[in-house]
């Protein structure tokens, strides 16, 4: 024995060759093994008419290596009813799927955009906060505009504290005056102090000592 | 330098990082790409930074970090990885990986194996000019004890066909070669000419060699049942979403309980949590778990 040359004709011939039925594939979605769903996720990610099943399939899907190539298949498909399916989600009670959502949503900028707004307004404000999730992974130049406008007007300290911790990385000097109007309006919240703090100093050094 | 300073203008040739900013970029590249940058290297990464910074025609560091976060193209991500990760091929490179093999990862498949005469495949992927592949070959053939207890399968693969046949020639040079013991070079291979040595023709010959686009799954589906991959380099020359997918497929290439090494520097963790990190004494690998549960 030791090395040996595979056999050509048996390492060939065992995997089955992938279905391309679409049909087929939408009904494995639901098989018992994980692995032919994520086989049937993966094959589908060229198929515009899968998103909706896909989408529905994630909040029964409860094998997380399935969920991670539903949602690759889903950000490959790259449609407008991709981030309309998935938007739900970030009120989903698992965590995971809200992370998972969360991370998917922050790679398709261009379909995100027209939703961002509307989720910065939510009633929720977790669903606030997981927005500003997003828009800190996301890459869009409004991402700093959108963040101020969270920290300006929005009520829920620990919604601005999030937008905060964003803008300490990514916002300009544009974002110091906003940032100066946060401190004043939550002058009594220590900890929002401190962070609006930190973030002007990382901006442009121009914030104040420490207390 | 100080934790809070702030960087010097890209005009000067010794534009030099704060803390802080270094701390940031760390932290940005690694949840993009799965790469750790090394910060004991603080002046090679101040260096190639600065490069960067002035190729962008940026006049801070802020400003450079907003194109590297807002680029939608990712062309300046892109730039940067490919000048963190300075990459050349040769034997027994990043030896203590094929340490790990013969020490730790190759035990555990045969006891999972668990009947001799068995067949461990084992995938090199990409694999260049093949020097990664024959190092696999010669580790086993010299270090593994087991190694005629079993039918060892070795592939190795590339997207490149005008590699792959540089690979299946086996023809190196001095530089190529120069980790390799003086001993192994006279046993593996034969003087060529001018300089360049041969891999001995029934080594080259137990190699399978295959040309293959890792993130099309209508190509790998025919690459299953894997023990060991190395996919060293590769994902991080891609973006998020065919790294993903690349790291969902060579899941699946993977017999369960199989393991795959990637490049010293790169992460699994931030790319899949298909995985489970695996550390052994002489390196860190990542195995597909052995039930799905």
């Amino acid at each position: 024995m030791g090395l040996v040359k595979p056999d050509k004709d048996v390492s060939r011939a065992k995997p089955a060759e992938p279905v391309v039925d679409v049909a087929t594939l939408l009904g494995t979605l639901e098989a018992e093994q994980p692995k032919a769903r994520r086989e049937a996720a993966r094959a589908l990610a060229g198929v515009p008419s899968a998103v909706g099943p896909l989408c529905a399939r994630l909040d029964r899907e409860e094998d997380p290596r399935t969920r991670e190539v539903i949602l690759t298949s889903l950000i490959r498909i790259h449609l407008p009813e991709v981030v309309e399916g998935l938007i739900g989600y970030v009120r989903s009670e698992d965590a995971g799927l809200r992370n998972d959502v969360v991370e998917a949503l922050g790679e398709m900028p261009d379909l995100v955009e027209p939703h961002i707004d509307a989720l910065l307004k939510d009633a929720d404000p977790d669903v606030r906060i997981l927005t500003v999730n997003i828009l800190a992974i996301l890459r869009h130049r409004k991402v700093p505009h959108w963040l101020a406008a969270v920290a300006e007007r929005d009520a829920h300290p620990n919604v601005c504290a999030a937008a905060i911790d964003v803008l300490a990385d990514v916002g300009s000097a544009e974002a110091l005056p906003v940032l100066e109007r946060v401190r004043a309006r939550f002058a009594d919240l220590p900890f929002l102090v401190f962070a609006v703090d930190v973030a002007m100093r990382r901006i442009d050094g121009a914030g104040k000592e420490d207390s | 330098m100080s934790a809070g300073g702030t960087t010097k203008l890209a005009n000067d040739p010794d534009v030099i990082l704060s803390d802080d900013e270094l701390g940031k970029l760390c932290d940005f590249f690694y949840r993009k790409t799965g790469i750790r940058m090394d910060v004991g290297k603080r002046y090679f990464l101040d260096r190639r930074i600065a490069e960067r910074i002035r190729a962008t025609e940026s006049p801070d560091f802020r400003t450079y970090f907003q194109i590297l976060f807002f680029e939608t193209s990712g062309r300046e991500l892109q730039e940067l990885t490919n000048l963190m990760t300075v990459n050349e091929t040769y034997f027994f490179r990043e030896n203590y990986q094929f340490d790990c093999l013969v020490n730790s990862m190759l035990d555990e498949v045969a006891k999972r194996k668990g009947r001799k005469g068995d067949r461990i495949k084992v995938w090199s992927m990409p694999c260049a000019t093949g020097e990664e592949s024959y190092t696999i070959a010669i580790h086993m053939l010299e270090r593994w004890a087991k190694v005629d207890d079993y039918e060892i399968e070795i592939h190795a693969s590339d997207i490149d066909s005008t590699v792959l046949r540089r690979a299946a020639e086996g023809i190196y040079d001095e530089r190529a070669l120069e980790k390799v013991p003086s001993y192994m070079r006279q046993r593996y291979l034969t003087y060529a000419s001018e300089g360049t040595w041969q891999v001995r023709s029934e080594l080259r010959s137990s190699i399978e060699f295959s040309l293959v686009n890792i993130t099309d799954p209508n190509q790998m589906w025919r690459f299953r049942d894997f023990d060991v991959i190395f996919c060293r380099n590769l994902l991080i020359y891609f973006d998020e979403v065919s790294r993903r997918q690349a790291a969902g497929l060579l899941y699946e290439a993977l017999s369960p309980g199989g393991f795959i090494c990637l490049g010293h520097s790169e992460s699994m963790s931030r790319i899949s949590s298909a995985f489970q990190p695996r550390k052994f004494p002489d390196a860190l690998v990542y195995q597909k778990p052995l039930n799905e549960s």
